[in-house]
């Protein structure tokens, strides 16, 4: 038995900030955090980091050993929810016990999807998405050894290059003309590809991998849509992943494709039960309604803004827009909006640099809605908070495509806006060469 | 808590505040040495310019920083007292994921091959941040903002 103010379960973005957020406003209401996993709070994205040998088991965790007992926060490593009865205002852990909470953050994430391909499920395959994942591919991805990676999104070729690190022959198979169709565009997704295949990635796209065999071991043979055969010793399956939504179904909680369907305070349909992260679909700017953004700053962002909320402090989540960070054999890749535009009203700058570096932005009317820049990435965040607030491009949009884009480029009242009204609240000028204020 | 404000309407272009900021960051203690060495790269601070406009571009140590809360790696932090944005190479990955989200393109990749990122850290050791104290016009000032941090 136990009762808390605040129960979270998940352990991850949007549970540390709504952590974070939560004792902001509300320096004592107890808190509990329950997490499945035995670690404390740690990255996700940095598995591929730790695989590929780049940072060591240190750099993983998020915050400091001391984070919950400095915040005054109960956690539960290993404590595994089975149920949630938001009628009772309870929760059931897989060892029996009951817990009680007055609100309820739902932030358990996401699962990797599972295809159905003939032979999987009998076949030991390893997946990619937390720290156990990463692992248990250690322990296996050492001398010698060939890889099949199923899927060439984000995942995929994140652990496809961290592979490859490690020494392996890798192999990635993706059912899309290109590899990472969803985060990117034609153009980048071939300069990606390029830069992977002189590394030594084996990439082969419009294809599946409709069968596969178990011959030892983790090691077997699948067999491709166009008949060829690839051999591994080690598969990983990234084909997608969904939300982890099923404590939120069996409780009768509205859901939406999948995922908790959240308003713009985080709170789902049920009273005093809120969702944040990659199991919730919350506001989209770009298509203005709900969708699930499986990203890490927008599962942070929405984690803040439901503690927040869950504290008290009414709070609107202001939208979130898809955005990538990734970086392939040191070829890095910013991207925000939308890249891939569905239909002709948009306009599209693009263009390549000297350097090699290139740069693609998507306006609509005025409105800058999309971008990617791939090489020279600096100032790409001005980019992203153009599409994020909407703002008017009208008088500069021409200039996006300079190299050396900023604030010049803007219009002065714009730049003004933006710069100047913390001088205006300033009281104090503390140091400057000439008296010229 | 402290704010580097730039004024465009003092600003020659004469990206003093850059050579300046990246000199503060050596240990070197001649300016011309250091340049000789090579050291004067990785400048925190970016003159923006387009025809007679620039103005200087460093970290603004947003109230809610949008680096603070996307670090994968939990190398960006807020200190409670100073609203100082910091940032440990230490920590972290070299992700991108701040130059992805800041609004002013004030974060960038660090010039020196570390892999990591690089921005201002107020120059924590100085009275005036050097920036500052060597913009021969008053192109930027320090002010104190009061509520905050």
């Amino acid at each position: 038995m136990g009762h808390y103010r605040y129960a979270i379960i998940g352990n991850s973005a949007a549970a540390i900030h709504a952590c974070e957020a939560i004792r902001e406003v509300d320096p004592n209401g107890s808190v509990a955090v329950f997490s499945e996993e035995r670690y404390r709070c740690y990255s996700r994205p940095l598995i591929s980091y730790l695989l590929a040998g780049k940072i060591g088991a240190a750099g993983m965790y998020l915050r400091r050993p001391d984070f919950y007992r400095f915040l005054e926060i109960d956690f539960f490593p290993g404590g595994k929810v089975i149920s949630v009865d938001p009628a009772k205002k309870a929760l059931k852990l897989s060892s029996g016990r009951i817990v009680y909470w007055d609100r309820l953050l739902l932030s358990t994430g996401f699962e990797p999807f599972i295809p159905s391909v003939e032979g999987l499920s009998s076949t030991k395959y390893f997946t990619f998405t937390n720290w156990d994942d990463a692992k248990k591919l250690m322990r296996v991805a050492r001398g010698p050894f060939r890889a099949l990676v199923m899927g060439a999104g984000l995942i995929g070729m994140k652990a496809a290059e961290a592979l490859h690190a490690r020494g392996g022959r890798v192999v990635v198979v993706e059912k899309a003309e290109r590899i990472l169709p969803a985060a990117l565009d034609p153009v980048a997704s071939s300069m990606v590809a390029e830069r992977c295949r002189a590394e030594g990635l084996d990439l082969i796209t419009g294809c599946t991998v409709v069968q596969v065999r178990q011959d030892s071991g983790t090691g077997g043979v699948a067999v491709l849509e166009d008949g060829s055969e690839v051999e591994f010793d080690l598969l990983v399956v990234a084909a997608g992943v969904k939300p982890r939504s099923e404590l939120a179904v069996e409780a009768g909680i509205p859901c939406l494709g999948g995922a908790v369907r959240v308003d713009l305070h985080q709170r789902t349909a049920v009273p005093d039960v809120f969702a944040a992260g990659d199991v919730s679909a919350a506001l989209d700017k770009v298509i203005g309604g709900p969708q699930v953004n499986a990203l890490w700053p927008i599962a942070a962002l929405q984690g803040r803004f439901a503690g927040l909320n869950m504290a008290g402090r009414v709070c609107s989540y202001p939208g979130g827009i898809p955005m990538n960070s990734v970086e392939f054999f040191g070829l890095p890749v910013l991207s925000a909006g939308l890249v891939n535009p569905p239909d002709g009203r948009y306009r599209v700058l693009s263009r390549h640099y000297e350097d090699g570096s290139y740069r693609r932005l998507v306006l609509d009317g005025d409105r800058l809605v999309g971008m990617m820049v791939v090489g020279a990435v600096e100032g790409a965040g001005i980019f992203t908070s153009l599409i994020r607030e909407g703002v008017s491009v009208r008088g500069f949009a021409r200039s996006l495509t300079e190299a050396d884009f900023g604030y010049a480029h803007m219009s002065r009242s714009l730049r003004k806006r933006r710069f100047e009204a913390e001088l205006l609240r300033g009281k104090q000028v503390l140091g400057f060469r000439k008296e010229r204020i | 808590m402290k704010r580097i404000i730039p004024r465009e309407e003092y600003c020659t272009d004469c990206r003093l505040c850059e050579v300046y900021c990246s000199f503060s960051h050596t240990q070197e203690i001649d300016l011309v040495l250091a340049y000789r060495n090579g050291l004067l790269k990785n400048g925190r601070v970016r003159v923006s310019s387009r025809g007679p406009v620039s103005f200087a571009v460093q970290c603004r140590h947003c109230q809610e920083a949008p680096c603070v809360l996307a670090c994968l790696a939990g190398a960006m932090g807020r200190e409670r007292e100073s609203g100082r944005v910091t940032h440990d190479p230490s920590r972290c990955v070299g992700c991108w994921t701040c130059i992805l989200v800041c609004p002013y393109g004030a974060v960038r990749r660090s010039e020196d091959g570390s892999g990591v990122v690089s921005k201002c850290d107020l120059c924590p050791d100085l009275a005036v941040p050097a920036c500052v104290e060597h913009c021969p016009n008053g192109a930027l000032v320090v002010v104190d903002l009061e509520g905050d941090g």
